[in-house]
């Protein structure tokens, strides 16, 4: 727990990058036209990947379960309109990767979907939430997309007191947690109380930057009268939402290289994840839809959607009134650690949280210099790890010392990147190195 | 659209204004009043100086990079902070040809040889100050004048120490002999035991009693403002100090540095009451913590390792005052924890985040199994 300039808590490190929300915080959310054609990607989570349960020509039903996997650390794919399959195929994903995905082509008619009475809420126990969590599907819906099951089955000698929603969304532009706890706080409340109850935690808290105050009011009076939840704002800073800062920001607690919260007996669970849990149990909705935001300085209409799972960018682009300008980027994600399209074919999945398109006023290309060691990249690093030092191993291949200085414990965030002064890409660098010491470790 | 597309790697966002080129103009900026006051003080002679300096070190770097093929780098301004800050290491009568000959081994050995601005293992100005005084060219680096000697000389008249049979005397452009009076720097007077003897500090010079005060001491005032003999650069405190807080406020420099430095030195002085009021306000010390140590390149980059190359500057700085008395103390010390610098960001360990129970120092795994094509370390030419 630490106090920064503000007052509020926050963590070590880290930056302050522009971060233009006011482009899309005040548009409520819409829901997005459903496509003539959504490509939903068979595997949209860390784990295991899924078998398609369908195949080409295939009716497929609003909410259909169209993609699995035995293995545990999975989390099965459903389908996000009413149609049929159109075939099973290798698309490119947005991370550039070949991904295997399932076409369908959707009706013209589509159905609302059809909420199913389940039981009452308080009714469920923690073996019956994590079946939920795992049927629907839910992932974590921050960017990481771990599935939301594995993660409620903490380790048994490693109980869980604290459950803490990431409520900060520190990317900037993005505005779509913001929207939902604006619009949804019950929701996410009873989400809340959900994830409390099938981790068996007592405290759950909310941790929300202080550029939300009025979502930290409507939280606030959202959680009234529940003495075991509360409402914590946070310092304006990147990377916040990363949960082993978040964790630190608002209990002190440490997690350890290499480890889970669950070490610190933490739950993390983004908004967009919560508020999934919560009409996976109340209405038995899986998880084939999700807000995000579309904005930038190149979207005409800077909005917040409600869009299918498998949406291509063109269509949720077009949604928001198209392309103005010239854009120098089309970024899947954040800024900070979005992806760059080429083109704007690749489908959304279950942990996108934003498209943007930015122009080359915002966009700052420098080229690559030699680094100076300033020790600014450092200075801003969370992990505390020495960012130049892995830099400088990667160009070298030398694979052991860019493990010694940390790179497997860099989680991307791209403070250093955005500090440098010689522009160096460190994340490219990183990545390189962790796949260079995975391939040393498998000889 | 899609062919404007670029697919770079994440963050897609910059950090505003933070370029190497805009931190050396901060420097630039930052020793600008210091350069100022010193041609108030000294005259002309410091303007023929820095231009000589700057010229020197932009066509070496130019030669350098051309020879070595690589591409060319003037517009990151290095070459220039490096040209003004070896100017700043001189005595206002230095020989243009010694300046040429030294800012030449500044740039074109001790950065570009080295593998330029990042690759360079000392401070260029600093090293190519150490490499002179062992050079027989030293000789002309001892003279110092006193304040407003362009009273008697000439403002705009280029006066230069001039040596003949092992003497260095005071002579213009045309080779005429130019009677100003050499003065002692207050570390001189400390070296002589005569730190109060009024012979050595009055003279002839006009304004000797500005900064003498009645029993002939240099006064507090006097070096706080920079009335008195020295280098170029380090004669104002004031200045020097209003600089280095716009680089700290501009997060140039890391305040760490200058302060470890400083306090360190100040602390021994304290300690030893070894003249802790003039050692302070005089030599090189300012220049040398907000400036030359301060360097991104030779600096260790993690704080802890900060901490120990500031103290270590300070207690070395204190050490070769105390035992010799040496005018050089300073950039002797930064020359040594330059290499400093280098051991400690290796081998002193940063616990990572949430990491207990770490040593104080890292262990390196053994050199890596396949020879690289390259260290960090190692000089361009080598290969």
């Amino acid at each position: 727990m630490m106090a920064g300039k503000t007052g509020y808590k926050t963590f070590k490190g880290g930056i302050h990058p522009p971060y233009k929300k006011e482009l899309a915080s005040a548009k409520a959310i819409v829901e997005a036209p459903v496509p003539h054609e959504v490509l939903i990607p068979l595997s949209q989570h860390i784990g295991a990947p899924n078998d398609p349960l369908v195949s080409q020509g295939d009716r497929v039903g609003l909410g259909q379960k169209i993609g699995a996997s035995e293995a545990f650390v999975s989390a099965p794919v459903h389908s996000s309109v009413a149609g049929t399959v159109k075939e099973i195929t290798e698309v490119t994903g947005f991370t550039g990767a070949p991904a295997k995905c399932i076409v369908i082509t959707s009706d013209a008619n589509q159905p609302d979907f059809e909420r199913k009475p389940g039981k009452e809420l308080d009714s469920f126990s923690d073996e019956e939430l994590r079946a939920i969590a795992r049927e629907a599907g839910l992932v974590g819906m921050g960017g990481a997309a771990f599935p939301t099951h594995v993660k409620l089955t903490p380790p048994k000698d490693k109980p869980v007191d604290m459950v803490i929603i990431n409520a900060v969304e520190c990317e900037p532009y993005l505005t779509c947690d913001h929207r939902t706890m604006l619009e949804r706080p019950s929701d996410l409340v009873q989400g809340l109380k959900l994830l409390l109850k099938a981790t068996g935690a007592k405290k759950g808290i909310i941790g929300i930057e202080a550029n939300k105050m009025d979502a930290v009011d409507i939280m606030r009076s959202a959680i009234a009268g529940e003495p075991d939840l509360s409402v914590e704002v946070m310092e304006v800073k990147y990377p916040e939402g990363a949960e082993k800062m978040l964790i630190s920001a608002l209990t002190g607690r440490k997690v350890p290289p290499g480890k889970l919260p669950s070490e610190v007996g933490c739950l993390v669970q983004n908004v967009g994840t919560a508020v999934a849990l919560f009409e996976a149990a109340a209405w038995g909705k899986p998880l084939y839809e999700r807000v995000l935001t579309v904005t930038g300085p190149g979207i005409k209409e800077p909005s917040n959607l409600l869009a299918r799972i498998g949406t291509p960018v063109s269509a949720l682009v077009e949604a928001c009134g198209g392309i103005v300008g010239e854009p120098a980027r089309l970024i899947v994600g954040g800024p900070m650690t979005g992806w760059a399209q080429p083109d704007d074919s690749a489908p959304i999945v279950k942990g996108t949280s934003g498209i943007l398109a930015l122009t080359a006023d915002v966009v700052d290309v420098g080229s690559e210099e030699e680094c100076v060691r300033c020790g600014k990249c450092v200075d801003v690093c969370p992990m505390f790890l020495l960012p130049n030092f892995i830099v400088q191993a990667a160009k070298n291949g030398q694979w052991d010392r860019a493990e010694m200085w940390g790179a497997l414990d860099c989680f991307e965030c791209g403070c250093c990147s955005f500090t440098c002064p010689a522009y160096i890409p460190h994340v490219d660098y990183v990545r390189e190195a962790k796949a260079g010491i995975a391939a040393a470790k498998r000889g | 659209m899609a062919d404007r597309l670029l697919t770079t790697v994440s963050p897609h966002l910059h950090k505003k204004d933070e370029t190497i080129q805009k931190a050396m103009r901060n420097v630039l900026l930052a020793l600008a009043p210091a350069a100022i006051w010193a041609v108030i003080v000294f005259g002309m002679n410091v303007v023929y100086i820095i231009a000589v300096s700057m010229v020197t070190a932009a066509l070496s770097e130019l030669l350098m990079r051309k020879i070595m093929g690589r591409k060319q780098t003037l517009g990151d301004l290095s070459a220039m902070v490096t040209a003004l800050l070896f100017a700043f290491l001189l005595p206002p009568t230095t020989p243009l040809w010694v300046v040429a000959i030294g800012v030449f081994i500044a740039v074109a050995l001790f950065k570009e040889l080295f593998g330029g601005l990042g690759k360079n293992v000392f401070n260029p100005a600093i090293a190519a100050r150490v490499v002179l005084y062992f050079l027989p060219l030293a000789i002309y680096g001892q003279k110092f004048v006193k304040p407003f000697f362009w009273k008697t000389s000439g403002f705009f008249t280029p006066v230069a120490t001039s040596v003949s049979n092992g003497v260095a005397t005071f002579k213009n452009l045309a080779g005429g002999h130019v009677d100003i009076v050499a003065a002692a720097t207050p570390l001189s007077l400390i070296k002589n035991g005569r730190l109060l003897a009024p012979d050595v500090i009055t003279g002839s010079t006009p304004v000797a009693a500005t900064y003498v005060n009645g029993a002939g001491r240099p006064n507090f005032v006097s070096l706080f403002f920079g009335l008195k003999g020295g280098t170029i650069g380090e004669i104002s405190v004031l200045l020097l100090l209003l600089g280095g807080i716009f680089l700290i406020y501009r997060r140039t420099v890391d305040w760490r540095i200058p302060v470890g430095i400083i306090g360190t030195y100040f602390v021994l002085s304290l300690v030893t009451w070894f003249y802790p009021g003039y050692a302070l306000f005089s030599g090189g010390l300012w220049l040398g913590a907000f400036y030359m140590a301060t360097d991104w390149v030779t600096s260790p980059v993690t704080r802890r390792g900060k901490w120990i190359y500031a103290v270590g500057i300070g207690a070395t700085v204190f050490i070769l005052r105390f035992f010799f008395s040496r005018p050089e103390g300073v950039a002797l010390s930064i020359f040594a924890w330059n290499i400093g610098a280098l051991v400690i960001d290796r081998y002193i360990a940063m616990p990572k985040f949430g990491e207990l129970g770490v040593g104080a120092f890292n262990r390196l795994p053994a050199l890596p199994q396949p020879a690289p094509e390259s260290y960090a370390w190692r000089p361009h030419f080598l290969e």
